[in-house]
Order: C-alpha cells, then structure tokens, then sequence
C-alpha cells in the first residue's frame, strides 16, 4: 500500500536512493560534527584572545566578499563568451578556465608567483609588490573561486531563453542593454548560486593564499591559514578546533539563508 | 541612427531564404494601413519569412526594405540589425520578460529608444489603457492568462512604436472562447496601426478576420494572393481549397460548358474558354434521398455518403461521387433524409452556384 502524497509532492522517492544518500550525508555531516563535539568550548575565550582571531576572521570575510565582486566582475564576460562567441580555441580556453578547479591549490600558489611575482613573467613589468599583500591573497582567492562562477553562469548563459532576447531586440534594444536588461536577469538565480560558491570556495581557501598571501597578522592571515598554523607551528589541535568553529558558523548561516532565498527559485526560472 | 519611428512606410519583401535543403521565395507587399496575412501549413515557411523581415535571420537573396529605406539586401552586402529596423514582432508565445512588471515590460521599447525612465512608464500606461489593459500594469507576466499576456505582447509591441508590425500565430497559443474575445480586440487596434502589418498563420479563420490581403504559402512559394473574398471564392489550388472549404475540380470549357479532369460535366456560367478551375460551395449542393427528376439544376451527380461531421449550425457530408465532394446541409436534412455513411445520395447544384475561372498553372 502506497502513502498518500501530501501537497504537491510528486512520485515519492525511491526506497533505494535512500541507503547511499543516507552515507553521503554521513560522510559529509559526520566530521563536521566531530569538530563540533570536539571543541574545548570551555577555553574558547582565552584561545580566541591568544591568536588575533578577530583580525583573521575579518581579512577572511572581507576578502572573500572581494573575491566574489571579482569574480562577478570578470567572470560573467568569461562565461559569457564562452557560452556565446565563437572563436578559435575556446575548447582550450575553457579547459584553461576549469585548471584551477583540479589543480592542487599549492601548485595555483606557486603559478601566480611565477606569473606575479617580484621576477614573475607579468610581475616583473608591474611597479608594485603583489606576493604578501591582501590584493594578492584576494587574486589568489580569485585564481581558486572564480572557475566556480564561470561554470555555473556559462551554463545558465548557454540555456537561458534566446526567445527573450529576440524579442528584446525587435524591441529596439542594443546587444548590451538586451545582455544587462534581459539576459542577465533573467539568468540571476545561477549568478547568486555561481557567487555562493564562488564565495565558499573563497572563504575556506587555504594553499594558494598561504602561499602567495604569506601569513602576516592582520594583513594576509586569513582564518584557514591561521588555523593551520596553530595546529602545525605551534601544535595546539584543541585551539585549531576552537577557531575553526566560527569559520564554520559563518559559512552555514550565509549557506543556508542564501539557498533559502536564491537557489531553490533557480529550477523554475 | 534612430528607427524610421512614426513615419508610415510600405513593406516590400522580395527575398529567397534557404534553410536546411528547403527554399522560401516570397515576393510581397504591403501598404500602410494594410494587414497581410500569410497563410499556410506548418513548415511551409512562414516563421521563417517572419524571422528573415524582423532581422533575426538573414535572407540569402533578395532584398526586404521599408519604402526606400533597405533592410537586408545581401546582394549590396546590407543588413540592418532587428534593434535597428524599427519592426515590431508579436510572438506567438508572447515572450514578455518574466522579471519586469507588466508596466516594465511595456515600457522597454520607449526605454530601449533612449525616453527616461518616468517617461516611458507614462508612454506605457497610456498604451496599456487604450488597450484596456490598465488594472493589469503592476503584474508580474507569470499572473496573466494567456489572453492577457498576449494583450499585454500586442501593447508591449506597439509602444515601441515600430514602422511595421509582425504576427506570429497571435491566437495559436490560445484556448477557443479566449481566442474569439482577442480576434476582434486585435482586429481593431491592427485597423489603427498606420503601418503595415504581416501575420502569419495556418489558420484561415484568423486570417480572413483579421487580415485585408490574404496570401497563401505552399512549399516554399507564394501560390494564391488576394482579398478573403477573392481567396475564399476563388481558390486556386487543392490545398487553398481545403483550407476555406470549397470543393475544387480542374477542367477545360468551352461556351459556358466545363468537361471536368477524370470525367463529368458541369454548366458553369461566364466559364472562360481553355483550362479552368471550378469551386463549389458545400452549401451550393442539394442532397436527394433518391435519383431527382428533371430538375433546373444543371449539375447532377451521385455517390456515396462517406462520413458527416458537424461544423457550426451545419453538418458537412464528405461524398464519394466521381469525385470526393463537400456538401454542407442541416441538422435538420440530415435527419429528414435519414443521412448516414454509406446511403447512397444524389446530389445538384445550379450552374449559378459554380464559379469557373482561369487555372494559371496550367
């Protein structure tokens, strides 16, 4: 005998999906909750004076925030393009494009140095220091996160509805207010789920920016990097923990208000 | 450069387009005021010739031009951009912007011309009320039904004040009761439009009520143009006549009498010597239960009742004479002559009731 559905919920689900989603989910809350149950929660106050947390955790999120404004700014054009033009060599650009998706961040950090850097390909014509600034850990950020964005926007480009954009030209619209008026709305619920990841991806950035970024206090230690010194410099798991718990507060409150608010509305659009 | 905006124009298409193996050679025109409607079936083109004069696809020979001012001309290597033709397009499935109020949607052409802000909400009201539209302004186009969204297409069309107005199948997307209420609201803001208007459509009731010049499509070509009457009346090939109903024979006269293609013969009266077409009207016939006796009628065949169905206040009988005949009777008829499919019938008409005129093909 069949449940009777409640509402608008269509063909229930599959009593064999339920099994492996069941591990996944495991495998993804498990170690999450560990850190929770782990956490000295009573020599919180005294960790949090110890290692500058402050300072850390307002260069993570405001240069995470920068990465995402970046990563709008350059990488909407960038999908764009690849959802549209066409041109020699765009399968190679878009390979190019997801590199940073499989490269180890480590190998990005020593790449941007090798391009950016004092004797850098490109940074050896630019007047000014990019290693060991927060405009570099935010590059750095934005080299790792952007990928993130362009795969997701160039996919909502790519199936976005040519029908709107036909009818906003006959309407006597440029190709520019039919791509900022028409397009880019109507494609919105993939931009936010694009800057969300793009964002998370950011604000939890640790190899490239270590790299790169170096770990000067209150300029490019951001909270992952200074996690991982005190649990590898100075050895302290227990405070390692600590200062990871508001990373992880941050990180769900901002997920789940922005999923509630952007990315459920993306299907129907 | 600015679209032609208000000035009034003639269209002029005189264009070949090829898509995928299949060519569409149209040569039309239509004067200011005048509403062409391009009828035909489906995958005869139409959209296409819609597409090529919006802009949205390119001709491959031809030119289309508004007046003097040229459109896409491949031959003198010109094409204009749709943003810059200044041709306004009514999609079939309307297409308003699902992000912008009704309001919005109306007022992106006065925008997309460069009017601020304020006053191309003004402009868009304005259309919104002599479309009888105003309560609906501040929805969001998800909230319309679908004769509202297409109202609301026809506004949003107008407002950007194009020198020629395009219809794609404006009622296809339509249920029926809905359909008829927009038909006549359309048909009177398409007579204030001073601009020329082509629709395209495979319906020839849209066309004939909407429409002044009717021209018909048919594998690619133009093959019957002219008035609804005159399409109506006078249809010039099998498939134009099966569309408005008439039943069409080929034959060749000779004084006032028609020796029909696969035998027969009809008086047709001022029937033009050489080959001819003859239309009938299904309702020019008279159903016998039985052989008639001499009668004044000058045509008289039988055959076999195949199948009825009925149409409006009228049952359509499709007969197998000598050759496959409509006949359109009554209710009434049909239950006084005991109709039904396989009675044999006889059927007359008068030779005032045929019209015999040149068949051009031939």
């Amino acid at each position: 005998m069949s449940r009777r559905p409640r509402g608008d919920e269509r063909g229930g689900t599959p009593p064999l999906l339920v099994p492996p989603a069941a591990v996944g989910a495991a495998l993804l809350v498990v170690p999450a909750l560990a850190l929770v149950v782990r956490a000295p929660w009573s020599r919180l106050g005294p960790i949090y004076g110890e290692y500058r947390f402050w300072d850390a955790l307002r260069i993570s999120i405001e240069t995470s925030l920068e990465v995402t404004a970046l990563s709008l700014l350059f990488g909407t054009p960038l999908a764009w393009i690849l959802a549209r033009a066409h041109f020699p060599g765009k399968a190679v650009l878009r390979a190019a494009v997801t590199l940073p998706l499989v490269l180890p961040p480590v190998v990005g950090g020593i790449a941007l140095f090798y391009a950016l850097g004092q004797h850098g390909i490109v940074g050896q014509y630019l007047g000014w220091q990019i290693p060991f600034t927060q405009f570099g850990i935010v590059l750095a950020g934005t080299f790792v996160s952007m990928p993130f964005l362009v795969v997701t926007v160039e996919g909502a480009f790519r199936s976005a509805d040519r029908g709107l954009e036909e009818a906003a030209a006959t309407l006597g619209a440029s190709r520019w207010r039919v791509f900022a008026h028409v397009t880019v709305p109507s494609i919105a619920p993939s931009l936010a789920a694009g800057s969300v990841l793009c964002w998370a991806r950011a604000i939890g950035e640790y190899g490239a920016t270590s790299i790169f970024g170096g770990n000067i206090a209150g300029v490019t230690l951001t909270m992952p990097v200074l996690v991982a010194r005190v649990f590898q410099v100075s050895g302290d798991p227990e405070g390692a923990t600590a200062l990871s718990l508001p990373l992880m507060a941050v990180a769900i409150v901002v997920l789940v208000a922005l999923r509630d608010k952007w990315l459920r509305s993306a299907p129907s659009s | 450069m600015a679209a032609i905006g208000a000035v009034v124009v003639s269209l002029h298409v005189d264009a070949a387009v090829s898509r995928g193996g299949f060519t569409l050679e149209v040569n039309v025109h239509v004067a200011p005021g005048e509403v062409l409607a391009v009828l035909g079936p489906n995958g005869a083109g139409k959209s296409t010739l819609l597409r090529a004069i919006a802009g949205l696809i390119g001709i491959d020979r031809g030119e289309i031009r508004l007046f003097e001012h040229v459109l896409d001309a491949p031959g003198r290597n010109i094409f204009l951009a749709p943003e810059s033709r200044g041709v306004g397009v009514m999609f079939q499935d309307h297409r308003l912007f699902p992000h912008l109020r009704v309001v919005d949607n109306v007022a992106f052409g006065p925008r997309a011309r460069g009017v601020p802000r304020g006053q191309a909400r003004a402009e868009a009201r304005v259309w919104l009320d002599r479309l009888g539209l105003t309560r609906l302004a501040e929805r969001a186009p998800r909230r319309l039904s679908g004769g509202q969204a297409q109202r609301v297409a026809l506004a949003r069309a107008l407002a950007a004040a194009p020198s020629a107005l395009l219809l794609d199948e404006p009622l296809a997307a339509l249920d029926v009761q809905t359909r008829a209420e927009v038909q006549g609201e359309l048909r009177e803001h398409l007579a204030e439009f001073e601009g020329p208007t082509l629709l395209v459509t495979h319906d020839p009731v849209e066309a004939i009520v909407l429409a002044s010049t009717v021209a018909v499509i048919e594998n690619g070509t133009v093959v019957q143009q002219g008035t609804p009457a005159e399409i109506s009346s006078r249809p010039v090939t099998s498939y134009v006549a099966k569309l408005v109903g008439m039943n069409l024979y080929r034959g060749t006269a000779q004084a006032g009498t028609v020796q029909l293609d696969g035998g027969g013969v009809v008086t047709a009266v001022e029937a033009p010597d050489g080959a001819v077409l003859v239309a009938i009207r299904p309702s020019a016939f008279t159903v016998h239960d039985a052989a008639p006796r001499a009668s004044s009628a000058r045509i008289g065949w039988s055959g076999t009742l195949r199948s009825l169905a009925p149409i409006g206040d009228r049952v359509r009988l499709s007969v197998d004479a000598e050759r496959p005949v409509l006949v359109d009777v009554t209710p009434a008829a049909v239950a006084a002559l005991r109709l039904a499919p396989g009675a044999p019938v006889w059927l007359t008409a008068k030779a005032t009731d045929v019209a015999a005129y040149p068949d051009v093909a031939r």
